[in-house]
């Protein structure tokens, strides 16, 4: 589909905002409207023990507002303004609980936020310098050019200033910028550390958007970087896969480990976006193999949308646990699921979705990706490394199973050793919300029965803005296709026996217990981010510092020594220092010299000092000096020695000449 | 006379408040007179602006003159002048309530708009030197306006950090009244190739200390030192004025003797520009880590002060068109954004005495909608769009880019952003515990002083709002502002 509405501000914020719409941007300005409909819905019920109610409406339509901004912005200049004020909003939301975590994490979300979008504004900066524009339809062609023409510098930065070889470098930095500002929205790895601690303290109709859309915005950026500057470049998509299949990953990795349920889903939301990532690097690959890169652009998308389905089911579910008991913590919430058939479908199918089970939506896409991972593999003749890449995503989507199983379980299947029954009794939400939910949750399996008539046409229409060929229709459900979710399904169950039963619990007096096995030090925040932050501050204050009080030290060196305007304390031995040290040595010879003398005759002291002699003495010559000096005949005399100098000077000039 | 009465109204009224006994005994009158005369004066600035003029008073000596000319740059700082004066005259009219011995300070203030004003119309340098020296003298009166043993001897630092500036400047001043034809101010600059021909070393030494001495005003590194100190010892809307308007007056003369007098086509490429550049980026960066550092808010804002005007400094040092867009786009926004921002300091010293971050954990239970405008004001500084600060900012950034300054033009951007970065570290945490003083918060001790929700009053919340409101709406509406700066650039590059 292509744009069908274009709206141009000229000058509005100073270079003008541009906004339009087509087929992808029309899917998620749906997503969009569809998420914060169900989590405004479950926000009334979620909300009514909090106080300041118009502070989180206010804050969560304009989050709205500028997330739908976000995604219809059709240069990356409106993009970045929308970004910025999303970012801001959604401050609001993580610091909302006033907690001293919530606090903690808002912080670190807001850093992330901050230093990310001044990055991104930094890569703008080249981007702009570099072609004049920022119209994302004019940027790819412009790109291309340069990317055609290696060695050559056009008119930029590079060339005025030699500070970057060439254009493709100054184009390559430029967009690694903008890669480290969205993708520290997104939550690509190493930039995902506010994801597990932001998710935690928000509220859970705001988690679920942060998870489910905010992270998108950021995917959104990272898909214009890759598609539309660098549609085939091979570098780039290496750059994007790798980053993807380590975020794929370790998102996944940190899941399991994780026993808090939100704190889970934060880390699943990692790897998902790892998986949208690797889709987004493979279509990059593809192209510049000169294939067609259908598979992996559809896969991407699909999983995008997906994976904005998933979260809002799976985080309002963990609101309702949340709004019941005030707790997360897996030992916590043991059971408390049980007898509650509408919370159990609808985690379900959550669970179900983003565990990658044939017949729902994950599954589609998943198989998607994976499929474009095996086509690029055989164009290259299956190397090893391609080998050991399949395996990476088939073990993050086993890994992806049993983390769901894990929590399934946990809430679904086993009892509170002590709170059973208590749990039982209580009933969960009320009527607005379960409508709400179910309503979220009955769209992931329609849309993964039926992938030909939904799913292909949803990928139809946003895959024009990935500049996406268009390619042959998929069987999703061939045994060929099938293997690949299998394999990761197998994996996933005998990681979730093994390890996760078996290493993650612990008994306890009455059954198991799960226990945290992660050790805490290894946070990649306090462990290096912080510290490094923390060092270049200090050390740029002390500096700083230094030569702030520069001029300041001058002028008060000068002060204390050369120009000082302290009278100095006058004290009376000080007026006649001359008198007292003559007098002084006068007296130690006296001593002296008595002490050569045969003892008895005289002593030591009985002698008097001659000290006030000399003062006395030179107090006479002081005071007759300054009479001689103040007196007119004096003057005179001076004047007249003066006047001799003079005349015997001119008289020897004369004589000279 | 329409130039001349701008600047001398406020002057005779300013005289007249400080003598008449009247006026000084009772409050009312007092201010409503200070009120008066700042609406006529901004009234008289408006219709002395409208058009073009130009009026000479007496002749110092055949070629130097005392002359005033109303020309594109001096109308947009003529004009953000009185309406920044008017704006913080209003506040002071509650703010000084609580201070003694008002007469004294609305005297002189209304002395210091007269000089401004002149200062801004100035067509000549001798005549911008003479209102620049007598901006400084009558300025001194309002940091002085406490009395304290502090007050005092920062008032002298002031003192001495201004007139050794000015003195630098004196020295370019005599180097160009020897070599220039007239000091006439003409866009473009007036100084002609072959009149230096083999003086370009001493011409260059010349300009550099002008550009020194005049950025002592501006607080430019080196000579910034008396703006943390003068700033935290005088009254909060002495503080607004003197950061946000006072400090733009260095500006002005900067780019008057460059791009006015100079020619920017002999500083482009020279040792000058680079030495410029510098220090305008050290400047930057120092201003924000000090401020980054310092507890006390009207001394953080103070140094942000510093930091912020040398980004115009940065601009106009690039001698770039898009750059000098910028430069003259922050001038506007920082002025407006400054002067809010200390009167917000001061109207949490007047409500609550409380002076030091730490303190003002949950503010926003005392006065939210000022800190709501703190708030958006700080964003405005940030730079972070749609609000104010984020245009300069993209013109700065672009034009560093486009102007061929080596290897500045990448560290400068990069310097900026960093800029940004301590800018919200700097001012974000008095909003974030402010708004969010955590649950852990006891309100039992706002309760026993009878501070929750307590605004200051509407005098002083006004303005605040007021301009708040503009930083943001001129953020999102820039167009006709830039338009504007574009065609005094347009003359004078």
């Amino acid at each position: 589909m292509s744009v069908v509405w274009d709206l141009a501000l000229p000058q509005v914020c100073g270079l003008g905002l541009h906004l339009c719409l087509d087929g992808f941007r029309l899917v998620y300005i749906c997503i969009a409207i569809l998420m914060w409909t169900v989590s405004g819905v479950f926000s009334k019920e979620y909300m009514a023990h909090y106080k300041n109610h118009g502070r989180y409406y206010g804050f969560f339509w304009a989050t709205f507002a500028a997330t739908v901004g976000v995604f219809l912005s059709a240069d990356l200049y409106t993009t970045f303004i929308f970004f910025e004020i999303m970012s801001f909003t959604s401050y609001v939301w993580v610091a909302f609980d006033e907690r001293r975590e919530s606090l903690r994490a808002a912080q670190t979300y807001l850093a992330v936020a901050v230093i990310g979008g001044m990055v991104m504004l930094l890569g703008l900066f080249l981007l702009y310098d570099l072609f004049g524009t920022l119209e994302i339809d004019r940027l790819g062609g412009m790109a291309k050019e340069v990317l055609n023409n290696r060695e050559g510098a056009a008119d930029g930065i590079s060339k005025r200033c030699g500070i970057f070889p060439s254009s493709a470098a100054q184009l390559y930095t430029a967009a690694g910028l903008l890669l480290f500002g969205f993708g520290a929205k997104a939550g690509m790895f190493p930039l995902h550390i506010w994801l597990p601690k932001a998710h935690p303290e928000a509220p859970a109709p705001t988690s679920a958007l942060l998870s489910g859309i905010l992270t998108k915005a950021g995917v959104f950026g990272i898909i214009v970087v890759s598609m539309v500057l660098f549609e085939a470049e091979e570098a780039w998509g290496t750059l994007i896969v790798a980053l993807g299949l380590i975020t794929m990953f370790l998102g996944a990795f940190l899941a399991v480990f994780s026993i808090n349920l939100k704190r889970t889903l934060a880390c699943s939301s990692i790897s998902q976006i790892g998986f949208i990532l690797t889709g987004i690097g493979m279509s990059c690959l593809l192209k510049s193999a000169g294939e067609s890169n259908a598979l992996a652009v559809r896969g991407a998308f699909l999983h995008m949308v997906n994976h904005s389905l998933f979260k809002l089911v799976l985080f309002l579910c963990a609101g309702v646990v949340f709004m019941n008991l005030h707790q997360l913590e897996l030992n916590d919430i043991r059971g408390f699921g049980r007898k509650k058939p509408v919370l159990a479908f609808c985690f379900l199918m959550g669970a179900l979705g983003i565990g990658g089970i044939p017949l729902w939506n994950g599954y589609i896409s998943k198989t998607l990706i994976h499929e474009s991972i095996v086509e690029y593999m055989e164009l290259m003749g299956s190397p090893s490394v391609w080998k050991n890449v399949e395996w990476v995503f088939l073990f993050s989507g086993g890994m992806t199973v049993a983390y769901m199983l894990k929590l399934f379980v946990a809430l679904f299947v086993e009892k509170h050793p002590q709170r059973q029954a208590e749990f039982d009794s209580m009933k969960g939400m009320n009527r607005f919300s379960a409508i709400a939910l179910s309503a979220a949750a009955v769209i992931l399996p329609v849309l993964g029965f039926a992938p030909h008539l939904t799913m292909d046409r949803i990928a139809d229409l946003g895959q024009e803005f990935f500049l996406g060929a268009h390619g042959h229709q998929v069987s999703y459900f061939s045994f060929q296709n099938l293997k690949g979710g299998l394999i990761s399904i197998g994996i996933g169950v005998v990681l979730y026996v093994v390890v996760v039963r078996g290493y993650f619990m612990e008994k306890e007096a009455e059954g198991k217990r799960y226990v945290n096995r992660w050790p805490s030090w290894l946070d990649l925040e306090n462990l290096i981010y912080r510290p490094i932050i923390n060092a270049f501050l200090a050390i740029s204050a002390v500096v700083c510092r230094c030569v702030d009080q520069g001029i300041d030290g001058i002028v008060l060196l000068a002060r204390v020594t050369t120009h000082s305007q302290k009278p100095k304390p006058r004290q009376q031995h000080d007026m006649n220092q001359l008198a007292y040290s003559l007098g002084y040595m006068i007296d130690r010879m006296g001593d002296f010299a008595d002490r050569l003398r045969l003892p008895g005759k005289k002593r030591a002291g009985e002698r008097k000092s001659v000290i006030p002699k000399l003062v006395r003495r030179e107090q006479e010559i002081k005071v007759t000096g300054k009479l001689v000096e103040e007196s007119f005949s004096f003057g005179l005399l001076l004047f007249c020695i003066g006047l001799c100098l003079t005349l015997g000077y001119l008289l020897a000039m004369f004589w000279a000449l | 006379m329409k130039l001349l009465l701008p600047v001398l109204l406020p002057i005779f009224a300013g005289i007249l408040v400080l003598l008449s006994k009247g006026l000084r005994k009772k409050r009312t009158s007092l201010t409503a007179f200070a009120a008066f005369i700042l609406a006529v004066e901004a009234s008289l600035v408006l219709w002395a602006v409208w058009e073009e003029s130009s009026v000479v008073l007496f002749s110092l000596t055949n070629t130097l003159t005392i002359a005033f000319h109303v020309d594109s740059i001096g109308r947009l700082f003529a004009v953000l002048t009185v309406v920044m004066w008017l704006l913080v005259g209003i506040y002071a009219m509650a703010y000084m309530k609580h201070e003694h011995e008002e007469h004294k300070f609305f005297g002189y203030y209304l002395i210091v708009t007269g000089i401004l004003i002149g200062l801004d119309f100035s067509s000549n340098l001798i005549t911008m030197y003479v209102f620049y020296e007598l901006m400084t003298l009558t300025s001194l009166p309002l940091v002085l306006h406490e009395r304290t043993k502090e007050a005092v001897q920062a008032g002298l630092k002031y003192l001495f950090y201004s007139v050794a500036g000015a003195f630098f400047a004196l020295f370019g001043i005599f180097f160009l009244a020897s070599v220039c034809s007239s000091l006439e101010f003409v866009p473009g600059g007036v100084l002609a190739g072959e009149a230096v021909a083999g003086k370009e070393g001493l011409l260059l030494t010349a300009a550099c200390c002008m550009i020194i001495g005049f950025g002592t005003k501006a607080g430019m590194f080196p000579f910034h030192g008396w703006l943390p100190t003068a700033h935290p010892v005088a009254p909060a809307p002495a503080s607004a004025v003197l950061s946000g308007v006072i400090t733009k007056a260095g500006v002005l003369a900067v780019i008057r003797v460059i791009y006015y007098i100079i020619g920017q086509d002999l500083i482009r490429g020279t040792w000058v520009q680079t030495v410029w550049v510098v220090l305008s980026l050290a400047t930057v960066f120092m201003g924000s880590m000090l401020a980054y550092k310092e507890h006390v808010l009207k001394k953080r804002l103070a140094y942000s002060t510093v930091s912020q005007v040398s980004y115009i400094m940065f601009g106009l040092s690039l001698l770039e068109p898009t750059a000098f867009v910028g430069a003259l786009s922050h001038v506007v926004f920082h002025s407006i954004i400054k002067n809010g921002l200390f009167m917000t300091a001061g109207a949490i010293i007047v409500t609550t005495g409380w002076t030091r971050v730490e303190q003002m954990r949950g503010l926003g239970r005392i006065m939210p909608f000022t800190l709501a405008g703190y708030t958006v004001l700080s964003l405005a500084l940030v730079g972070i769009p749609p609000a104010s600060g984020f245009v300069s900012k993209w013109y700065l950034a672009t034009g560093a880019m486009a102007s061929g300054v080596g290897v500045w033009a990448f560290v400068g951007p990069v310097v900026l952003l960093i800029s940004a970065l301590l800018t919200a570290g700097y001012l974000l945490p008095v909003t974030i515990q402010g708004f969010f003083p955590g649950k852990d918060f006891d309100d039992s001790e706002l309760k026993k002083r009878k501070l929750l929700k307590r605004e200051p009053a509407l005098f002083m919340l006004g303005p605040i709002l007021l301009l708040a409101a503009v930083a943001l709406l001129l953020g999102c509406f820039p167009g006709s502002l830039i338009q504007m700066v574009q065609s005094i650039g347009a003359l004078a590059l």
